[in-house]
C-alpha cells in the first residue's frame, strides 16, 4: 500500500475539478456533475462486473434515488440534502436488501435479466402513477443544505461541488474496498466460484454485499442527478438507461475507480457534440463510438494507460 | 467420522450416485476406487458440500451435514483437494497455501503452516515461486498443503496420484501415511489400487453410481 499513489491522485484530481468548476460555464458544470452521478452508478456496476455478473437494471436504484429526492421535497416537505441523502441510502439499502436475497443465487445472463425485470417493474409502476407524473415524472423542489438555501443562479455550483465531495469519497472507500480481500473475492468468484466456495468463502454472501453497495451508488447517481436537473420522469429506471450505464461501463473499462468517471464524461461530451452535430441520428454517432471502443480497446480506455499504473489504481 | 446412508445425486436430472451407503471410522485412510464416469468426483463434491443430494444423509461427528453450505465445511475442518488443483497461479505458493487461513480466521494458521512445511520440506522448499512455476506434480503436493490448512479432520482427496511422476507420487503416499500416524480421516479416490495399496484402511469400489463392494485390506 506503500506506493498506492491514487488517493492523492484522485484527492488532486477531483478539488482540481472543483476548482476549475468556479471559471467554467454552466452547461459545462451540468456535464461535469451528470457525469460524476453517472460515473457514481457505473462505479457500482463495475463492482458487479468484476465479479462476473453484468447488471441490466441499475437504473432502478438510480429512479429510486432520484424519486425519493423528488417525493421528500413535493410530498413530505424534505429539502435539506443531508436528510433526503440519507433517505436515499436507506431505501436503496431496504430494496437491494430484498432483491439482493434473489438475485445473488443467479450467474450470467439469468442475472442480468431479473436485474433489468425488476427495473421495468418499477418503470411500468412509475407510468401508471398519475400521482407521480406517469410517463412526465415531476419538477422537484430545490434543495437546501442544513436550513440555507442558495440563489437559483447559484445551484447549479453547489450541486456541482456537493457531487465532486460524494464522488470523492465514494472513489476512496471504493478504492479501498477493491483492494481488501473483500474486494479481490470478486475476480476470485469471477475466475472460478467453486474454488472460492472449498476455499471457505461464501461467494452469495460475497455478491449479495456487492450488489447492496452497487444499489447504494446507484441510488446517490439518480439523487444527485434529480437535484442537478430539477426533474425526475420514469425513464430513469427504464432499460435503456440501465443500458447506457453498461455503455459507460464498457468505454472506460473496469481497471480503475476513477475509469467510470472518465467514461461517464466522454459519453455526455460525444452525446452533446452528436446532438449538434446530427440531431435526428446522434445515436449512430454513439453506437459507432461504443463499436470502435469493442474492436480496438475491449478492456476500454483506462487500458491506454500503462500496465503498472493500471494495477496501483485498482 | 464419516458416515453417509442411502445418498442419491442428480446431476441435471440423471441419477449418477444411487443409494451410497459408507462409513469411514475416525482416524482411517479409505479408497474410493471406481473407472472413469463411477461416480468418485461427484461423491467426493457431495461430501463437501459443493452439489446438493437428493436424499440422504452425510453425517460427520453425529452432524448432518448435507444443509451445512461448503464454505461452512471449510469452518468445520473439512480440506478438499480437487482433482485439477485449482491453485491460483499468480499468487505465491504460501499465498495459495494460507488462503483457507484468512477466509476462514484460522486462528493458528501460522503454527500450522510451520507443521505443513515440516511434513512436506519441499513445498517449504517454493514456498515464496509462484504457483505457475510450479510442476504438475509440484501443484498436487501444494494443493495438498492447502487442503491440510483447513483439513485437520477430514481431508477429500480426489485423484491425487493422477498425472504425477512416480517418484512424486511416492512422497504423496509417504505424506499421506504420516497423516495416517497423526489421527486423520482421509477419504481418497482413484481409478485402481497401485498407488493407495498398503496405504487404505478401507475401500470402497464405485462403480456406475453405486458402491458395489466393501472391503478391509
Amino acid at each position: 500500500m506503500g506506493s498506492d499513489r491514487t488517493p492523492i491522485f484522485l484527492c488532486a484530481a477531483l478539488l482540481l475539478l472543483l476548482v476549475v468548476g468556479l471559471f467554467i460555464p454552466n452547461w459545462l458544470v451540468f456535464l461535469f456533475t451528470i457525469s460524476m452521478a453517472k460515473g457514481l452508478v457505473v462505479l457500482g456496476l463495475i463492482l458487479l462486473m468484476r465479479t462476473g455478473l453484468v447488471s441490466f437494471g441499475q437504473g432502478l436504484y438510480y429512479c429510486l434515488g432520484g424519486y425519493i429526492v423528488g417525493i421528500s421535497g413535493q410530498h413530505w416537505g424534505i429539502t435539506d440534502v443531508a436528510l433526503v441523502f440519507l433517505l436515499v441510502v436507506l431505501a436503496a439499502t431496504l430494496l437491494s436488501s430484498i432483491l439482493g436475497l434473489l438475485l445473488c443465487r443467479y450467474r450470467e445472463i439469468f442475472f442480468a435479466m431479473l436485474t433489468m425485470a425488476f427495473s421495468m417493474i418499477l418503470y411500468g409502476i412509475l407510468v401508471k402513477s398519475e400521482k407521480l407524473g406517469s410517463t412526465d415524472g415531476f419538477i422537484i423542489a430545490q434543495a437546501t443544505l442544513f436550513g440555507w438555501q442558495p440563489e437559483v443562479e447559484a445551484s447549479g455550483t453547489w450541486i456541482f461541488a456537493l457531487a465532486v465531495i460524494i464522488t470523492l469519497v465514494a472513489l476512496l472507500v471504493m478504492h479501498l474496498y477493491f483492494r481488501s480481500p473483500m474486494g479481490f473475492g470478486g475476480e476470485a468468484i469471477r475466475e472460478n466460484e467453486i474454488r472460492v466456495e472449498y476455499l471457505g468463502v461464501s461467494p452469495r454472501r460475497l455478491i449479495y454485499i456487492k450488489y447492496v453497495v452497487a444499489a447504494v451508488l446507484a441510488a446517490f447517481g439518480g439523487a444527485i442527478t434529480a437535484v442537478a436537473a430539477g426533474h425526475v420522469d420514469p425513464e430513469m429506471a427504464f432499460w435503456a438507461t440501465s443500458g447506457e450505464f453498461v455503455f459507460i461501463a464498457l468505454l472506460g473499462g473496469t481497471l480503475h475507480v476513477a475509469a467510470p468517471l472518465v467514461g461517464a464524461f466522454l459519453i455526455e461530451i460525444i452525446r452533446t457534440i452528436a446532438l449538434d452535430l446530427a440531431p435526428y441520428t446522434w445515436q449512430m454517432i454513439l453506437g459507432g463510438s461504443l463499436l470502435l471502443i469493442i474492436f480496438f480497446l475491449p478492456k476500454g480506455l483506462w487500458s491506454l494507460l500503462p500496465k503498472r499504473r493500471e494495477e496501483e489504481g485498482l | 467420522m464419516l458416515r453417509i446412508k442411502n445418498l442419491h445425486v442428480n446431476i441435471q436430472k440423471t441419477s449418477i450416485l444411487r443409494d451410497i451407503t459408507l462409513h469411514l471410522p475416525d482416524g482411517k485412510i479409505a479408497g474410493l476406487i471406481g473407472r472413469n464416469g463411477a461416480g468418485k468426483t461427484t461423491l467426493l463434491r457431495t461430501v463437501m458440500g459443493l452439489m446438493q443430494p437428493v436424499s440422504g444423509t452425510i453425517h460427520c461427528l453425529d452432524q448432518n451435514m448435507v444443509s451445512v453450505p461448503a464454505h461452512a465445511r471449510v469452518r468445520q475442518h473439512f480440506g478438499y483437494m480437487p482433482e485439477d488443483r485449482r491453485l491460483i497461479p499468480e499468487l505465491t505458493v504460501e499465498e495459495n497455501i494460507m488462503i483457507p487461513a484468512w477466509s476462514s480466521k484460522i486462528p493458528d494458521s501460522r503454527a500450522r503452516l510451520a507443521w505443513i512445511y515440516e511434513l512436506m520440506p519441499e513445498v517449504g522448499a517454493f514456498r515464496s515461486r509462484r504457483a505457475l512455476q510450479l510442476s504438475g506434480g509440484q501443484q498436487k503436493l501444494v494443493a495438498l498443503a492447502r487442503a491440510l490448512m483447513c483439513g485437520t479432520r477430514l481431508l477429500l482427496l480426489d485423484e491425487p496420484f493422477e498425472g504425477i511422476a512416480p517418484a512424486l507420487s511416492r512422497r504423496l503416499v509417504e505424506v499421506l501415511g504420516t497423516l495416517k500416524a497423526e489421527g486423520m480421516s482421509v477419504l481418497l479416490s482413484e481409478s485402481d489400487y497401485t498407488h493407495s495399496v498398503g496405504l487404505v484402511d478401507k475401500v470402497f469400489v464405485i462403480e456406475r453410481g453405486h458402491v458395489t463392494e466393501k472391503s478391509f485390506l
